[in-house]
């Protein structure tokens, strides 16, 4: 067993020689296969900064409820009270007609035919309305529409607006954003297998000699194959641990100004931290990409490679 | 220990490489092959180390008929059998050292082990001290000395040498061939194809010649027409 392991180690130690031999070409195939793998590690730096971003969402949906215009301003106030003491309520405000309307004016900015039509109509035609924030426990979509439907059946109002189109319009981009990223990752890593399985077949075409040499002294497949495996998950491996600096060293670049725009927008934005089991899955997947792209190199090639 | 009955070999492109050839060289035998270079003695030791395949007839070398084998059981034969290749086949980007231990890291063999058995090899073939150089800097005579190193290095029980001499002058031809000698005195057989008659004559050994393919004469070259010998001696 100890003979097997320190073959192991032997052929792994004379591989990284011969990469060392050529750093050239070893380093150029290492950046090739960094820059593979950082694409799809953005992405999911991306898209998991993006979920925490949304579920931190902090200006929570707000439901607007608009009383029915015939209802007295008692009726209103009596209404406002039970809305106000609804157990899944945080927040409640009150909108008269008139502060409704004076809103309106100034989003519209001045205009004149605005001005015109509300001449025309004589009279205020906005109804009061209440302006509600559920509390944390209730921020859910489906307990949102549940709570907008009870909120309906009330007597005296006539509608009832659920403001969510902010965060579902948020996480549906998200989905959308994440299935392309699956994708895109499944392609990168099909390009990266066909990198790493080409650079193999001219290594294998390189070392012709010494497969020749050695399969007429009675080495063995497994024997010529071990250093192309080797090789491959070598590449594999120390690639993935250069997309991980790339990666960590593109992070600690945008953060600062993403959490500058954060502030801005007064939202709790960070760039997710990459933790030691995201690390280690990078490094498996490079490794295991890169054995498996020589594998399938050696099975397309050493055949080839016959004593003559 | 090699057998051969009635062995073909055509070459795709319809050239008779070998036609009907049979001998049997016993365990522990030394012969040569003699014959011109396309005689067909290259393939000869291409079929007996299953580098190709015989188009007819049968093959057996050390009780294992090749025709039979399983491409998963050629490299054992392969390390029964040392060779000694007429272009040495030597990596010239290793050391010497590092080519003449090769048969022994495909086995697996522990490195002190290794370390041993490349010294006692090289000194046997008169390189000792000479392990780190490469086998560029040596002379042809000592690059077909890594090549034999290396061959005997696994302790095979046969021994095939293409034309080891080829382009030696006499003395290192003689202690070449010596080397050969020693082997076969402690039980390996050996068979060494050549076209340098001198040798042949030297050792007094069994020959096989091979004309165009065919095995024209199997035994010891005791009555070599003159013209042939000349012949023989010219195609050098």
């Amino acid at each position: 067993m100890s003979a097997y392991f320190s073959r192991h180690l032997q052929v792994l130690f004379s591989t990284l020689g011969s990469m060392r031999r050529t750093p050239m070409a070893t380093i150029n195939t290492l950046l090739v296969i960094a820059i593979t793998l950082l694409l799809p590690s953005l992405l999911y730096v991306t898209l998991k900064s993006a979920q925490s971003l949304s579920s931190n969402w902090q200006g929570r949906p707000q439901i607007s409820i608009f009383l029915q215009k015939s209802s007295s301003d008692s009726t209103a106030q009596l209404i406002f009270e039970e809305v106000q003491l609804h157990p899944s309520i945080e927040l409640a405000e009150f909108v008269t007609p008139d502060q409704a309307l004076a809103e309106y004016r100034l989003l519209s900015d001045n205009n004149s035919s605005l001005e015109q039509e509300l001449a025309f109509l004589g009279e205020n035609p906005l109804p009061a309305s209440i302006v509600v924030m559920p509390d944390r426990a209730s921020a859910k979509p489906e307990n949102l529409i549940a709570l907008k439907e009870e909120l309906s059946n009330f007597d005296g109002i006539e509608s009832v607006r659920l403001d969510l189109d902010w965060t579902e319009r948020f996480n549906a981009m998200l989905q959308v954003f994440s299935r392309v990223s699956v994708l895109l990752s499944a392609l990168l890593g099909l390009g990266l297998v066909l990198i790493v399985g080409n650079t193999i077949k001219l290594l294998i075409f390189n070392r012709r000699d010494e497969i020749e040499i050695t399969k007429l002294v009675g080495g063995t497949d497994a024997f010529v194959r071990r250093p192309f495996l080797y090789y491959g998950a070598l590449f594999g491996f120390l690639g993935a641990c250069i997309s991980l600096s790339f990666l960590l060293l593109a992070a600690s670049l945008v953060e600062e100004p993403i959490s500058r725009l954060a502030d801005l927008y007064n939202v709790n934005a960070l760039v997710h931290q990459v933790n030691l089991v995201e690390i280690l899955t990078v490094l498996l997947i490079g490794t295991l990409l890169g054995w498996l792209a020589a594998r399938w190199s050696v099975a397309m090639h050493l055949r080839e490679i016959q004593p003559r | 220990m090699i057998k051969l009955s009635h062995v073909n070999k055509r070459y795709p492109n319809g050239h008779e490489a070998l036609k009907d050839v049979s001998f049997d060289l016993a365990s522990g035998e030394m012969a040569f092959l003699a014959g011109h270079s396309g005689a067909g003695k290259s393939t000869l030791f291409k079929l007996i180390t299953r580098i190709e395949k015989p188009t007819s007839g049968q093959i057996i070398v050390d009780s294992q008929n090749l025709s039979r084998m399983r491409p998963s059981k050629v490299p054992a034969l392969r390390r029964e059998i040392g060779v000694i290749f007429q272009d040495h086949k030597l990596l010239f980007d290793r050391s010497v050292f590092d080519n003449v231990a090769l048969p022994l890291i495909v086995i697996g063999m522990p490195h002190d082990e290794i370390k041993k058995r490349v010294r006692a090899a090289l000194g046997k073939v008169g390189l000792a001290g000479k392990e780190k150089q490469l086998p560029i800097t040596l002379s042809g005579g000592e690059q077909q000395r890594v090549g034999i190193a290396r061959a005997v290095i696994n302790r095979p029980n046969i021994l095939l040498a293409d034309e080891p001499t080829g382009n030696l002058d006499e003395s290192l031809s003689n202690e070449i061939i010596d080397i050969f000698s020693d082997f076969n005195r402690v039980g390996v057989t050996v068979l060494i194809a050549t076209h340098d008659i001198r040798q042949v004559e030297r050792l007094g050994k069994r020959t096989l010649q091979l004309r165009d393919g065919e095995l024209v004469h199997d035994g010891e070259l005791i009555d070599t027409p003159q013209a042939d010998s000349s012949s023989e001696e010219a195609s050098l």
